[in-house]
């Protein structure tokens, strides 16, 4: 898979970059700003979850199955959404072969009791993310697109004090949310930069505003502040990874200085990609993870890559991290898919 | 005003101290537990739903609305006499085993609640042999179980392959829920219900109870 094909002329991570920065692409790059880590390729390389999250070499091995078993043109070796919350020191369940990692507790009640140590970079959790680029820049550098990821500080406070109190807080409490994320908005800042320098090309800022929980103004009032402050800070392209409906928000996001914004296929992704391109914003996804690639056919997948890059996607691939026991015959079907649609 | 279009808005508006003097001040002008929860509570749950299904709102409006009626009917136990209370069903509600969300399922239980059933809620993480264990204990009409990730959604159906093994399947009725979960996946696992969010699974509830 990860073959170059006859008519491809850039390297992975020259379609991807120029892609990021709006330039022309031999052909549309396939990639996860997330994780397309499944148990396939734990077993093709031998590296399983759990120990994938805390062994940088162990995380290195299975995010590179990314680039070499299924031909995409990102590698990225932050699968789950908790490094951050184990280094803040929550009790975690790691998960097993085919289940995330996952917070136990939210041990924070406000945002007066959180620290950050001037060793949170050195922490097994985050050392072993910032550890496992600097192998993959080794191996991969000048050739994948290496992706790195940080939790923004709205994911962060879900994690930190719980997704329910932190929901009910922004009507009832709103000044504490606001104090969660000022606290809270150095995180990604220094864990993206470690990343950049450690050899990430570009990193993914999660932070899950969803249209499934809050609304429009829900982002606007608490969270695009935070982000405009965040994105400079940033020394390298940063995208927004936000799941479920998201459409009515666009136009926000638009205008927080994200290089792209990876989105969910819950949003019509023709409608997504008249506002995003109004809005001057790049997209990322959005192939169905649950009916599509994990339930569905290599004929549905390539249904879906079609219509996605009908619609002028700039970046094609699953629309979050994609469930563990997908078959890896999906997966492929996208990078097969993108190159029929290209150079047909 | 009227005393209970004034707990309606303090419902909707999520003023849970409000709610609950004003319940006290109902109470004290003589209207019953019932009416109150119908007039009052319910009614003003059906107007969060509604703006809720238009996205007028979202999760933390119904959740801060829904908080207002549990504290607003807790004021109202005393007054109830025990055995008087007639549920529209019971249901057994839990986050399936390696999922440890459950904002969307807390919710669903709270609607449920408000409207009239009875709810077991089992928590999250919850092992497919503790799913079955408690339809065996309490005999539930419904089973509600959530997943919110598309790791953990596979076991839905796993909790269904279970009650089948046990000989229950065909003792409650399995309704699923979750953001990755859809119908076409409800109806591959042998589901037999799904709903996408905590109102649509109050007017499911309600309209299988309806049709028995």
């Amino acid at each position: 898979m990860s073959k170059r094909h006859p008519r491809e002329t850039m390297t992975p991570r020259e379609r991807v970059l120029a892609a990021l920065y709006g330039k022309k692409t031999d052909r549309i790059p396939v990639g996860n700003p997330t994780s397309v880590a499944t148990v396939e390729c734990m077993e093709a390389c031998g590296v399983y979850f759990p120990d994938a999250h805390l062994d940088a070499h162990k995380m290195a091995t299975l995010a590179a199955t990314g680039y070499e078993i299924l031909g995409y043109d990102t590698i990225a070796p932050y699968f789950s959404v908790q490094q951050e919350a184990a280094a803040f020191g929550c009790e975690m369940t790691w998960g097993d072969i085919d289940a995330m990692p996952d917070v136990r507790k939210n041990p924070f009640n406000s945002p007066e009791e959180i620290e950050i140590s001037g060793d949170f970079l050195e922490r097994p959790a985050t050392r072993t993310v910032i550890e496992a680029i600097r192998l993959l820049k080794k191996e991969y550098g000048d050739h994948v697109c290496l992706v790195g990821k940080v939790m923004g500080p709205w994911t962060l406070s879900y994690h930190l004090y719980g997704v329910q109190k932190l929901l009910m807080d922004t009507i009832l409490d709103p000044a504490k949310v606001h104090g969660f994320m000022k606290k809270l908005k150095q995180v990604p800042v220094m864990f993206a930069n470690a990343q950049l320098e450690a050899g990430a090309d570009v990193v993914t800022l999660a932070d899950h505003a969803t249209g499934d929980l809050v609304g429009p103004n829900t982002y606007r009032d608490f969270l695009l502040p935070v982000h405009q402050e965040i994105t400079p800070q940033i020394k390298g392209p940063a995208i927004l990874h936000i799941c479920g409906r998201t459409t009515d928000r666009m136009s926000h996001i638009a205008k927080a200085g994200f290089a792209a914004f990876h989105f969910d296929s819950k949003n019509d992704t023709l409608e997504a990609k008249t506002i995003a391109a109004r809005e001057g914003l790049l997209l990322v996804g959005n192939i169905n993870n649950p009916d599509v690639l994990y339930a569905g056919t290599p004929e549905d997948v390539k249904k879906r890559v079609f219509e996605a890059a009908e619609a002028g996607i700039e970046i094609i691939g699953p629309e979050c991290a994609v469930p563990l026991r997908t078959p890896n015959a999906n997966l492929k079907a996208v990078v097969e898919a993108v190159r029929e649609y290209c150079f047909r | 005003m009227s005393v209970l279009l004034q707990i309606q808005e303090a419902t909707i508006g999520g003023r849970a101290e409000e709610a609950v003097a004003l319940v006290k001040e109902a109470i004290a002008g003589g209207l019953t537990p019932e009416v109150i929860i119908q007039d009052g509570f319910i009614a003003a749950m059906a107007v969060v739903g509604e703006k809720f299904k238009n996205h007028e709102i979202f999760v933390p409006e119904m959740l801060v609305a829904a908080r207002a009626m549990q504290f607003g009917i807790s004021q109202l136990e005393p007054y109830m006499v025990s055995g008087e209370r007639t549920y529209l069903a019971r249901i057994v509600l839990g986050t399936v085993k390696g999922d440890l969300h459950d904002v969307g399922k807390n919710l669903v239980g709270m609607m449920l609640q408000g409207n009239g059933a009875e709810i077991i809620d089992l928590g999250v993480d919850v092992s497919t042999d503790a799913f079955v264990r408690a339809v065996e204990e309490h005999k539930p009409q419904f089973l509600g179980l959530s997943s919110l990730l598309t790791t953990t959604m596979p076991v839905l159906g796993q909790v269904i392959d279970a009650l089948e093994a046990a000989g229950l399947r065909d003792k409650v009725k399995v309704l699923v829920g979750g953001a990755p979960v859809s119908q076409q996946f409800a109806e591959k696992i042998g589901a037999d219900g799904y709903a996408r969010d905590a109102i649509s699974a109050v007017d499911l509830v309600k309209r299988m109870v309806a049709a028995g």
